[in-house]
C-alpha cells in the first residue's frame, strides 16, 4: 500500500474512533439534561444553557480528533 | 410568522440571489473547489516582519473593538458622580452593549466572586475579540478574494481567466494559479489562538501569586506530605508534578478547542457549498455564527474559572 492510502485510512480511523467517545457523551448530557428539564420545567434556561457548555466540552474531544484527521490529509 | 416575512422587499432580494446563482451557472463561472491552506499566507512584509492574511484581520478586528467602544463610552460624562441620572442612560447601540457587557458582568460575579472586577477586564477582553474574529470570517469575500498566486511545490494550480480563478486545472507542476487570500478569520490561524490561551494561562498564575504571594507555588512544589509519612510525601511530589502539567495542557486544549472549531467551520462551509450551493449552506451559516459566540464563551468562562481556581488555595478550600 502506498503513503498517501495509509494517510487517507489513518485519517478516516483518528476521526471515526474519535467521534465515538464524544457521541456517547453528547447523547448522555443531552439525555440528562431532558430528564431534568421534565422534572423540574421552571429551572429550564438555566438547565439548557449548562447543557450547552456541557456539550461543547464534550464536542471539543471530537474536534481535537478532526484536527488530527485534517492534518493527516492536507499536510 | 411566515406572513411577515412574505413582504415585497425580501421576495425581491430572494429572487435576486436566485438570478445570480442562475447567471453565474449559465455563464460558466466555475470556482476551483477550496484549498485547505493551514498556514496563513503571508501577504506584505514591513522590513523583516512579515504580515499575514490572519494578522491583518486581527489587526481589522482590533481597530473595531477599539471604535465600538470608542463610540459607546463617548457621550459619558467625565465624572460620573456629579452626572445627573439622564445623562446616564444609554440609548441605541450604547445600550445594546451595556447590555452585553452587564450581563457577562453577573454571570462572572456568580463564578469569581470578589476578585469579579480584576477577571472581567481580561476575560470580556478576550471573549469580544474572539466572538469578533469568529464572524468576520463569515463575511462574503473573506477568505475567497486576495493575490493569485503560483503554487507552492511542485503542486499544479489552476487557469485563471482575467481575474477569476476557473475550476480548470493547469497540468503542468508549478504552473497556473492558487488564492492567496488578503483576509482569514484570525481564529483560523493557530498562532492566534495559542497567543490568546498563553495570555490566559500566564494571568491565571499572575493572579495566583497575586492572592496568595508565594504560596501559589506550594501546588507545584509540596513537601509537607513528609510530615505525615514518606508515602504521602512522595504522593504529594507527584501531584504537584500533575499540576504542572495540567497547566501547559491547558495551553493546549485552550488553542486547539478554539482553532479547530473555528477552522473545522470554514471547511465545512466551503465544502458544503460545493455540494449543495446556497440552499443547504443558509442554515450552516447560522450553526457557524452559533459555535463562533459559543466557543467566545467557553474560553471567557474557562479563563475565569482558571483564574478563580488559583486565586483559591488548598488551606482556604477546606474553610468553607
Amino acid at each position: 500500500m502506498d503513503v498517501e492510502g495509509l494517510k487517507a485510512i489513518g485519517a478516516a480511523l483518528a476521526i471515526g474512533l474519535g467521534a465515538i467517545g464524544p457521541g456517547v457523551g453528547i447523547g448522555i448530557i443531552g439525555g440528562k439534561a431532558m430528564e431534568a428539564m421534565g422534572r423540574n420545567p421552571e429551572a429550564a434556561g438555566n438547565i439548557r444553557t449548562n447543557m450547552i457548555l456541557a456539550i461543547v466540552f464534550a464536542e471539543s474531544v471530537a474536534i481535537y480528533a478532526l484536527v488530527v484527521a485534517m492534518l493527516l490529509k492536507f499536510v | 410568522m411566515l406572513k411577515k416575512l412574505l413582504t415585497v422587499r425580501n421576495l425581491v432580494i430572494l429572487l435576486l440571489a436566485i438570478a445570480l446563482f442562475v447567471i453565474s451557472g449559465l455563464l460558466g463561472l466555475k470556482v476551483p473547489p477550496p484549498e485547505v491552506a493551514l498556514a496563513a499566507e503571508p501577504i506584505f512584509h514591513i522590513g523583516s516582519f512579515v504580515v499575514s492574511n490572519a494578522l491583518l484581520t486581527t489587526w481589522i478586528v482590533t481597530i473595531i473593538l477599539i471604535v465600538v467602544a470608542f463610540i459607546t463610552t463617548r457621550r459619558y460624562p467625565k465624572d460620573l458622580t456629579a452626572a445627573k441620572n439622564s445623562e446616564l442612560v444609554p440609548s441605541g447601540f450604547g445600550n445594546f452593549i451595556e447590555w452585553v457587557v452587564e450581563g457577562l458582568y453577573g454571570f462572572a460575579e456568580g463564578v469569581a466572586g470578589k476578585w469579579v472586577s480584576k477577571f472581567f477586564p481580561i476575560v470580556m477582553t478576550i471573549f469580544l475579540f474572539i466572538v469578533v474574529s469568529n464572524w468576520i470570517g463569515l463575511i462574503p469575500g473573506v477568505g475567497t478574494i486576495g493575490f493569485l498566486e503560483h503554487p507552492h511545490g511542485d503542486k499544479a494550480g489552476f487557469v485563471a481567466n482575467g481575474a477569476f480563478l476557473t475550476a480548470q486545472e493547469s497540468h503542468t507542476a508549478g504552473e497556473g494559479f492558487i488564492l492567496a487570500p488578503f483576509l482569514r478569520a484570525p481564529s483560523t490561524d493557530l498562532n492566534f489562538t495559542v497567543a490568546l490561551a498563553l495570555v490566559a494561562v500566564f494571568m491565571a498564575q499572575y493572579f495566583g501569586v497575586k492572592a496568595q504571594k508565594l504560596g501559589y507555588f506550594k501546588k507545584f512544589v509540596d513537601f509537607s506530605g513528609f510530615k505525615q509519612n514518606i508515602g504521602m510525601g512522595i504522593l504529594y511530589v507527584i501531584v504537584g508534578v500533575l499540576e504542572a502539567i495540567s497547566e501547559v495542557a491547558r495551553i493546549i486544549s485552550f488553542s486547539f478547542r478554539l482553532f479547530g472549531n473555528i477552522f473545522a467551520g470554514e471547511i465545512l462551509l466551503g465544502v458544503l457549498a460545493f455540494l449543495i450551493p446556497f440552499f443547504v449552506t443558509m442554515p450552516f451559516y447560522g450553526l457557524e455564527l452559533f459555535i463562533g459566540f459559543i466557543q467566545g464563551f467557553v474560553f471567557f468562562m474557562l479563563a475565569l474559572v482558571f483564574f478563580s481556581l488559583a486565586t483559591m488555595g488548598h488551606g482556604e478550600e477546606e474553610h468553607h
